[in-house]
């Protein structure tokens, strides 16, 4: 009975391994890329980064598939990490944010691209943190409105809303850089 | 510029210009999720993740079943000390022969349910003639019942009182003779008086013996505790009246009548004429009438002072003939498994009141803190600024 119960534990704990590599392997860049488009730091956003893996793995047990993907469950505990990130820097000194690399753009792209993917940079820059919050799940993370929704605690239509607002918004900037 | 107006023009540039991790990163990163995330000294809040991690691990669930069995296993050991201690104590009837004075008697096994003992609370008042009435009077210290007597009978160091005792015993139905002979053996051993017995027998071999016995009261203590040795005691129950103030009234009531007498004897003597002598004569027949019926009052009250008056009756009892068989049977299992279950009740209502009101607090410092957390995080991220101009 002993070795029963021993060898079902095993198998539970061997697939939630499986299940948490499997969600590893297709978000790690993608939580790179979300931190990064908040913070706007790329040491910070590795370090928020490695955060959230490690409070996810810890905290595997407890994901819940009724309440929302996985993925959506991860990105949850990654903002919370981004903003923890945020308080702490605020706390110790003024936020210092990289620029977007503009110079690799320009020597990358031939020149009409560049000069549009400059003007779309600059128009990203001049973002408020939360519109670039949902900039970075939808376009650098890939999250689909409902997942958006599941980790900003809104529904999905709002969350549609608000990415409709904000592509508006840096369509404008766009233009009037254009 | 018309690319700028096509939305999904925008939508490629933006994720063309999505940040990309650098490889010795990802690769760090990859051997981390290998070994299983340790936290790397130096990072952000390494230490606390490390702190957290050790109850992050825990789901709910998880913690529901060992938590629920070291709950039981707290009030199944909590149960056994308190049956325990319980069963250590003195048996009632050892609890009283040590507050009457007497020596404790090791109790003989009573059931569980026979152990019906009351000792009621002494009800004594003096009414305004001086007269002392007592109700269902009680409690075996005479000490104990000087707060509820009068001041003046109060300041008497020496107490006087009346005791009285019912003992009900349950023996197999064969053995009713025998103990009725035991009851007067140990009437007879504590120097005390038959005033009535009888003994009855019923249908079906039921049988009843009746006793209404005087004892010293100074070993009353002790023959009731021999009485309880002849069988399972099925009920018992004690009652002591404090009569000081009456005696004492009645004391000094003869004290008074005996001085009396004295003074009309010389009066009498003194007297010259015959009319004189014969209403002298009258008053101090009269005064030695009151005086004798005084003395008499007063002798009735010293000997029930001095005998106590106790009640035996013997009854026949199946319940006994089993105990006294077959030692620990089906109604003692029940009954012993009703206790220990009222005790397990008892200690968890106990520790839900001790520990209900703690995890209460814990659950709003919880909720408080979480709600703080999420109002900060929020507030941070509506405060932080954009680089450019917006």
């Amino acid at each position: 009975m002993t070795q029963v119960l021993a060898s079902r534990t095993e198998t539970a704990a061997a697939v939630e391994q499986i299940s948490f590599d499997r969600l590893y392997r297709s978000s790690r860049d993608d939580v790179y890329a979300y931190a990064a488009g908040l913070l706007r730091d790329a040491g910070a956003a590795e370090d928020v980064t490695a955060i959230a893996f490690e409070r996810a793995f810890r905290r595997r047990a407890r994901f819940d598939p009724r309440r929302g993907s996985a993925r959506a469950w991860l990105f949850g505990i990654a903002r919370n990490a981004a903003l923890d990130e945020l308080r702490r820097r605020k706390r110790q000194a003024a936020l210092v944010e990289e620029p977007t690399d503009l110079a690799g753009i320009d020597a990358e792209h031939p020149v009409e691209r560049s000069e549009r993917r400059i003007a779309v940079a600059r128009a990203l820059e001049g973002l408020g943190a939360r519109e670039r919050e949902l900039v970075a799940l939808r376009y650098f993370a890939g999250l689909s409105n409902a997942e958006i929704a599941a980790v900003l605690g809104i529904t999905e239509s709002n969350a549609g809303t608000r990415l409709h607002r904000v592509v508006d918004k840096l369509r404008e900037a766009c233009d009037g850089v254009a | 510029m018309e690319s700028h107006r096509n939305e999904p023009g925008i939508v490629a540039e933006l994720e063309a210009l999505r940040p990309r991790p650098r490889p010795s990163f990802v690769a760090e990163l990859d051997e981390r999720a290998a070994t299983g995330f340790e936290p790397r000294e130096g990072t952000l809040g390494a230490g606390s993740e490390r702190f957290r991690g050790l109850f992050a691990a825990l789901s709910w669930r998880r913690l529901a079943v060992p938590a629920g069995a070291a709950a039981l296993v707290a009030i199944a050991v909590a149960t056994a000390v308190i049956s325990i201690s319980e069963s250590g104590q003195p048996h009632p009837e050892q609890r009283f022969a040590e507050s009457a004075g007497g020596s404790p008697t090791p109790p003989k096994a009573v059931p569980t349910h026979a152990r019906e003992f009351s000792v009621p609370v002494p009800e004594v008042s003096e009414s305004a003639g001086g007269e002392l009435s007592a109700g269902s009077a009680g409690g075996s210290a005479a000490a104990d019942q000087a707060s509820s007597v009068g001041p003046y009978a109060a300041r008497v160091r020496h107490r006087d009182v009346e005791r009285s005792a019912r003992l009900v015993l349950g023996v197999a139905p064969d053995e009713v003779r025998s103990a009725a002979g035991e009851v007067l053996a140990v009437v007879h051993e504590y120097d005390g008086i038959v005033l009535r017995s009888s003994t009855r027998t019923r249908d079906q071999g039921r049988a009843v013996a009746s006793f209404d016995l005087l004892v010293p009261s100074r070993r009353l203590s002790d023959a009731l505790a021999a009485l309880s040795q002849i069988g399972p005691v099925r009920s018992r129950s004690d009652a002591a009246v404090d009569v000081t103030a009456p005696t004492i009234g009645l004391q000094e009531r003869a004290r008074d009548s005996r001085a009396k007498v004295d003074a009309l004897i010389a009066e009498l003597e003194a007297a010259t004429t015959a009319s004189e002598r014969e209403s002298i004569e009258s008053e101090l027949g009269a005064e030695r009438d009151r005086l004798a019926r005084l003395r008499s009052r007063l002798s009735a009250m010293e000997r029930r002072t001095h005998f106590a008056r106790v009640s035996v009756r013997v009854v026949s009892d199946p319940e006994a003939a089993a105990a006294e068989g077959g030692g620990w049977g089906i109604d003692d299992a029940l009954g012993d498994a009703g206790r220990i279950l009222a005790i397990a009740a008892g200690v968890t209502v106990v520790a839900l009141a001790v520990l209900a009101p703690i995890a209460l607090i814990l659950i709003l410092a919880l909720g408080g803190r979480r709600a703080w957390l999420r109002r900060s995080r929020e507030r941070a991220l509506g405060r932080s600024p954009a680089t450019g101009a917006e």
